[in-house]
């Protein structure tokens, strides 16, 4: 009988346990899985927060945002600042990563209840029709953008003008690499002027003397298809400068890389699919466990790159076509703050956005993780105490903002058929690597099936 | 005083309290929470599916009316075909070593003994947790390339797997976790193992029939409608599977593990291809039923049926 009860006991706390797991799974496929542990806390975080002092007008905001653990816990801060600061506003946030944060975002948009404040990159087209433009309130001052420059604006407006955000900072791409591993296998550092042949053949190299990948994960529509094609020649992109159709004619200018790195799986050299499926977010890369050389950041990551690394790198820019042709990549906005068109409060939703992306206090906190500030007071304010690492990536953007781009000007924005095309791209890539089809029919196949969406 | 008495019958009750205390009443009030749940959370998104599987809806803009075309597309989709490979394979391997495992265990856990039911608990465990998220990240850690299995085999002298970087390796992992919550099943078959009357086996064992023998000819025939019942549900929930292929593989290596439910989640929110993915539900839905149709139809020549017997 005793041992009856006690059963009973065990399995009345295996089925607590149970449901505690299963509820702990609902939120979590909300936000994000791959990230799994490290994120729980600061999603937990967000159900503590409302204890904001009663005031005369309470506005409840709700905001998101995606990215790594660094920035979850600076752009809560702000939050909390800006609470402090405004005791009838109660901003409800969610941190998610980036797959996590654009699923949400297509059910939120599909129930007409997007966050009021959220982030959004150059795929924004997509969502234009839930965006609340800022144009009115910065005409009747509500923004204040007296702080920037009529160009930095430009970066987060739409082609018609319509300023859509304001842009979180602006950044580029490039290559992390640790040197004493290069120094290690005797390979010379790369230079702004390396090419991908010289990229294949460091990783070669630095594989057969360490026995360690040469790089780590790419980010393969970036470099292989939006840079890859910008690299072909001035005034070539992916996709056209009124994002209505393909960019480039040739679709033998897609294999290379697909190519190189099925080449490079192959030698052992860069890590297979189900390894890059390790990889969570930038702070679990394997550069950071030195398993690998070097891989690829945006500029803006880097810090927290070496932060988690604990070791010096260095950033240098990707790879190029020809030792003397376009590099490919250019000054972009990382991201930017957007109202929400279902939002209640629109007006509370951009000072919100104002005081994140202008106000001082509120940057020494945040520090430039999304991209070099573009309010000139901020970026001076920052500017005098940046750590080593900060200025190395302030170096860098600079370095690439002096590039050669023959005069053309880049395009802010992509289509929305940009995700349907990338997924697809990664499709063939894997094919490739697999052996299931050769590089040229892969570059075809997605060359057709772009073209197709058009 | 008088005032329940007015409208009231020969039993001396209202109409009300007559409502009120119907057994029919009753029975629905107790059924109302899973009957209004299943009309509005299952129902009218089923009925909804179907009119956007029609659709080119992308959760963004307004839809429009295509017809059927993406019932027709979907059979010139490559990767719509391969899924349906994949879910194929994983259903085939994994249900009947689910199902095995759990008949084994449940066999065991019929020994008298003062522990059953202590170990039954045990080994329902995993599936009470199993189909979570942090299970699955367990898994992944421990089949990564550096994880505990690899350095385990690794200690014992074996090559080591790449697990989720080999096509055909991927799925293992993503089975066996399907496996190792065969704990309901278990259940299921315990309870069934328990119903077989004890004096088959007495009398087995005076005609001098051996444990296999006896199992084949009493345990495995008086099992059979168990094991039926067993069969469809881990059919069904196995052409399911989406949390661990989903958080341990996301599909790959080159589409090995791109099972369908994951597949249409991928078509569906991620490159928000509502319509399509709708479609390729009610395919699902189509093609479930038909195997649940012929496990039905062919089970008469295999479930033994006492009334018939």
């Amino acid at each position: 009988m005793r041992i009856k009860r006690f059963l009973a006991v065990l399995l009345a706390l295996a089925m607590i346990l149970g449901t505690a797991a299963c509820t702990k799974t609902a939120d979590e496929s909300d936000s994000n899985v791959t990230q799994g542990a490290d994120n729980n806390a600061a999603s937990t975080g967000n159900k503590t927060d409302n204890s904001g002092s009663a005031s005369n007008e309470p506005v409840k905001l709700r905001m998101a945002w995606w990215g790594s653990q660094t920035r979850h816990d600076r752009t809560i801060a702000v939050i909390e600042l800006y609470e402090k600061l405004h005791p009838n506003v109660d901003i409800e946030y969610e941190p998610m990563d980036f797959d996590g944060y654009f699923n949400k975002l297509a059910t939120l948009v599909a129930s007409n209840e997007v966050w009021d404040i959220f982030q959004l990159g150059s795929n924004f087209p997509t969502y234009q029709s839930k965006i609340y433009t800022l144009n009115d309130f910065i005409a009747d001052g509500t923004i204040d953008v007296s702080g920037t420059t009529e160009a930095f604006l430009r970066i987060a407006a739409d082609e018609k003008g319509n300023q859509v955000g304001l842009c979180s900072g602006v950044n580029t791409y490039g290559i992390a690499y640790d040197p004493a591993l290069f120094a290690k296998a005797g390979v010379a550092e790369p230079t702004e002027n390396w090419t991908w042949a010289d990229y294949k053949q460091a990783c070669l190299t630095i594989h057969d003397k360490l026995g360690i990948y040469g790089s780590s994960k790419f980010d393969d529509w970036q470099a292989g298809a939006s840079a890859g094609i910008n690299q072909e020649g001035f005034g070539i992109g992916f996709f056209n400068k009124t994002n209505d159709n393909l960019g480039f004619s040739d679709y033998k200018m897609l294999s290379d890389y697909m190519q190189m790195r099925a080449d490079l799986v192959d030698a052992g050299a860069y890590p297979d699919p189900g390894a890059c499926q390790e990889i969570s977010d930038i702070e679990n890369d394997f550069v950071v466990s030195g398993e690998a050389a070097m891989t690829w950041v945006a500029s803006n990551q880097f810090v927290s790159l070496c932060t988690a690394a604990g070791r010096e790198l260095k950033l240098i820019n990707p790879p190029r076509k020809t030792a003397n042709g376009p590099a490919g990549v250019s000054i972009q906005s990382s991201q930017m703050l957007c109202v929400s068109s279902d939002s209640k409060y629109p007006a509370e939703a951009a000072k919100f956005i104002e005081f994140f992306q202008s106000n001082i206090e509120a940057n020494q906190i945040l520090l430039a993780e999304r991209g070099i500030p573009t309010f000139t007071a901020v970026r001076e304010a920052l500017a005098g105490n940046l750590t080593d690492i900060e200025k190395a990536v302030y170096e860098y953007v600079d370095v690439v903002g002096a590039f050669d781009t023959g005069g053309e000007t880049v395009n802010p924005s992509s289509p929305a058929c940009t995700d349907t095309i990338k997924e697809q791209y990664n499709y063939y890539l894997n094919k490739v690597i697999y052996k299931e089809m050769t590089a040229d029919e892969a570059a075809k196949a997605l060359y057709d099936f772009a073209a197709s969406q058009f | 005083m008088n005032t329940a008495s007015k409208a009231t019958d020969k039993s001396g009750r209202t109409p009300w309290n007559k409502f009120v205390y119907n057994t029919n009443t009753v029975g629905y009030v107790f059924a109302s929470p899973f009957i209004i749940g299943f009309l509005i959370f299952t129902i009218i998104p089923m009925i909804s599916s179907l009119y956007y599987s029609c659709t080119d809806y992308n959760l963004i803009e307004k839809e429009n009316w295509i017809g059927l075309s993406n019932y027709i597309y979907l059979f010139h989709d490559p990767r719509f075909l391969n899924s349906i490979k994949v879910t194929l394979q994983y259903v085939f391997f994994s249900v009947p070593i689910k199902l095995a495992f759990a008949l084994f265990i449940a066999f065991l856990l019929t020994r008298p003994s003062r522990m059953v039911s202590f170990y039954r608990s045990l080994y329902y465990l995993p599936s009470l947790i199993g189909g979570s998220v942090a299970v699955a990240l367990v898994w992944k850690e421990l089949f990564a390339r550096k994880g505990l299995i690899n350095t385990n085999l690794a200690a014992l002298g074996i090559k080591t797997v790449n697990w989720f970087g080999s096509m055909s390796y991927a799925k293992w992992p993503i089975i066996l976790m399907t496996a190792w919550q065969f704990g309901s099943s278990m259940l299921i078959f315990a309870a069934g193992l328990k119903e077989i009357p004890g004096s088959y086996y007495e009398a087995a064992k005076i005609d001098g029939a051996n444990g296999w023998k006896i199992f084949w000819k009493i345990t495995m025939p008086c099992l059979s409608p168990v094991i039926l019942f067993n069969l469809i549900m881990q059919l069904i929930s196995s052409f399911m599977v989406f949390t661990q292929a989903f958080v341990i593989t996301a599909g790959g290596p080159n589409d090995a593990t791109m099972y369908y439910a994951l597949y249409v989640y991928k078509q569906g929110i991620q490159s928000r291809n509502m319509g399509y993915a709708s479609a390729m539900s009610w395919v699902m839905l189509l093609i479930m039923g038909v195997i649940t149709a012929v496990v039905f139809k062919t089970s008469k020549h295999w479930v033994f049926n006492e009334s018939e017997g």
